[in-house]
């Protein structure tokens, strides 16, 4: 079983680590006159005490399980990366109809039918939005 | 008498037609968020931030008040039907679902939108009478008091929506690291930008707030595939004189707790509700009745929620600071329309001010009527399968994120917060103070170099001046109390174990 609060807190290093380290990247000034650099550095470095302290935290308590379903996230994710690729190259209807198809395999009951008629209806309200509220969507 | 002067004045704004349509449009689309899950108010203000940029300073803002208020109106309804709450209404699923257990549903809706009624009116005469004085308090706030005022708000604010101190400050620095993302002010330099010239003006806040709230929300929901059975029982609203007479009390005490807690730093519905139902088993005639369907179980928490829904407006309109998630995002509303919400707002635009006050109470009677004798209309909301509803709310974020800018580049920064939001809510993290250290520093950043600048580098500053002093004090004790806690905490749990071997 895998530990949710030590990964937590090894997440929240890797966070600190990444924009306090980057931060060093820039001027620092002194306190009287500050540099771009010290104000990220000076809070990377706290939450870095805040992700040490949960570590050993997590280390002191008992150890809890985190749940982690690739499959929902994956499929919203990718319907959504989907749908701003071939709203780029084909064009935005095809995309929400894409998006609804790919996404609701992830819901608990699938059927072909009820997504025609789901992305019949966005799209006309897409193309309400184009028309009535000025929205500059590129459907077609 | 100056009050009700200022009143009159806010009314002539809040009832020319257009504004009245704006203020009905937020109730009603308030009214739908607070039903529906997986759509709370923060993902609601973000989605609707883009469409506000074409509509008058006056109109847009008070839309944006009416959804969510409004939102805090609606909330207890799934809760008293089906039990199934909202973030705001855990409370209202406790002596609410028994009433609807014993076949009085009508009753336990009627007692939630009246009190909320009776609780939104109190707050507004609050909010009326304080904001402007508390403005003039804030006139004396220097740097070095803005400073410990936001450290302090950050530390309520963790403590109260997570319950771990830790987890709260974790996600208010990633927040405030995630300001630092774009464009130094002081300097011009870029920071943490990897060469990107997409990222120089840093990212967006709507990004942010639908990827953390929309997206990883809908995703949590997947996860957990509970099936909502709709409530079809019958509903017979118009309660007997006795137990009308029963609200009015709880409902006032509500009032008054959610007026004061929602003006606190990290203050706000959730734990108002909490205090009052608390404060109703302790002091309520009927005491020996709540938790198994009294009237005052919902009275209280209804009004509560609703009384300090409103009064948090206070700190972001005198103060300039907000106190909560929410009221984060109505700061950045508000900037966007150009407007800097702080000590001369009110004297700056009173029209936008008494005008939002005024449209409160306009709201509020509008809202009575859509939630008590239309209440039985919404419940059909229900009916849609989450099926149906899960592919247009991904459909509305797309589209809100991607009329920001036109930029189908959002929609995939937004996609990757969404990610990183189901992380943090699989690494049990709430997303909400991440908001507001998102919002909160770039200002944090801004008043603690000019602090430094003004002591010349020394940061006895801090403590020497007599209100910052003050602040970091109350943080001082919450954190020791919180350190203090965990460990009796971990030793009373060791002694349970000794015990049971």
């Amino acid at each position: 079983m895998n530990n949710r609060n030590l990964l937590k807190g090894l997440f929240l290093i890797a966070i600190s680590l990444a924009f306090g380290l980057g931060s060093l990247r820039y001027p620092m000034g002194t306190f009287a006159r500050a540099g771009p650099g010290l104000f990220p550095l000076l809070v990377s470095s706290l939450l870095f005490l805040v992700g040490l302290t949960v570590v050993v935290r997590s280390l002191l308590s008992e150890r809890t399980g985190m749940a982690f379903n690739v499959r929902n996230i994956g499929l919203v994710m990718a319907s959504l990366v989907g749908f701003a690729l071939i709203s780029e190259y084909v064009n935005m209807i095809a995309g929400i109809v894409f998006m609804v198809f790919c996404a609701s395999l992830a819901g608990t009951s699938y059927s072909a039918a009820r997504n025609l008629k789901i992305a019949a209806v966005l799209v006309a309200v897409a193309l309400v939005f184009q028309k009535f509220l000025g929205l500059q969507l590129p459907l077609y | 008498m100056e009050v009700l002067h200022n009143l009159a004045f806010g009314f002539e704004h809040a009832l020319t037609l257009q504004n009245l349509m704006f203020c009905a449009l937020g109730c009603v689309v308030g009214t739908l968020v607070g039903l529906l899950p997986g759509l709370g108010p923060l993902a609601t203000i973000s989605l609707l931030l883009p469409l506000t940029y074409s509509i008058p300073v006056g109109g847009a803002l008070i839309m944006l008040a009416g959804i969510y208020y409004g939102a805090q109106y609606g909330d207890s309804v799934s809760a008293i039907t089906m039990r199934i709450p909202h973030a705001s209404s855990i409370v209202a699923c406790i002596d609410g679902y028994q009433l609807t257990l014993k076949n009085r549903t009508g009753l336990a809706l009627f007692t939630a939108g009246v009190s909320s009624f009776i609780g939104g009116t109190v707050a507004i005469v609050v909010l009326a009478a304080l904001a402007p004085a508390l403005g003039e308090v804030a006139l004396l706030f220097g740097p070095t008091d803005y400073c410990a005022l936001m450290l302090l708000g950050f530390v309520c604010v963790s403590f109260v929506t997570t319950g771990s101190l830790l987890n709260g400050l974790a996600m208010c620095l990633i927040g405030v690291l995630l300001g630092q993302i774009g464009t130094d002010v002081n300097s011009g330099m870029q920071r943490f930008t990897l060469g990107l010239p997409y990222l120089t003006d840093g990212i967006g806040l709507i990004s942010i707030a639908l990827g953390c709230f929309g997206i990883a929300e809908i995703t949590k929901n997947l996860d957990s595939r509970e099936d909502r059975s709709p409530f079809k029982g019958k509903i017979h609203l118009i309660p007997t004189w006795e137990e009308f007479k029963r609200i009015i009390p709880s409902a006032l005490r509500g009032s008054a707790v959610g007026s004061f807690l929602g003006i606190l730093p990290g203050g706000g519905p959730v734990i108002a509700q909490f205090a009052a139902y608390a404060l109703d088993k302790k002091v309520s005639k009927y005491k020996h009745e709540i938790g198994s369907g009294a009237v005052e179980g919902v009275a209280g928490q209804a009004a509560a929620d609703e009384a300090a829904a409103r009064t948090s407006f206070i700190p972001l309109m005198s103060i300039g600071i907000p106190e909560n998630a929410v009221m984060a995002l109505m700061m950045a509303a508000f900037i966007i329309k150009g407007i800097q919400p702080g000590p001369n707002m009110i004297a700056d635009h009173p029209e936008l001010f008494w005008g939002l006050v005024a449209s409160m109470w306009v709201g509020n009677c509008f809202l009575v009527i859509l939630n008590v004798p239309m209440v039985r209309y919404w419940l059909s909301v229900f009916e849609i399968p989450y099926n149906v509803l899960f592919p247009a709310i991904l459909f509305f974020i797309c589209i809100g994120t991607y009329s920001v800018n036109n930029s189908l580049e959002d929609v995939l920064v937004t996609a990757g917060f969404g990610l990183l939001g189901y992380l943090f809510s699989r690494l049990d993290l709430d997303p909400p103070p991440l908001i507001l250290g998102f919002i909160l520093g770039p200002m944090l950043e801004e008043n603690f170099r000019r602090a430094l600048l003004l002591s010349r580098g020394s940061f006895t500053t801090f403590v020497t001046r007599p209100i910052s002093g003050t602040l970091l004090g109350l943080i001082a004790i919450l954190i020791v109390w919180q350190v203090v806690a965990f460990f009796l905490q971990t030793q009373r749990a060791a002694a349970l174990r000794a015990r049971s071997i």
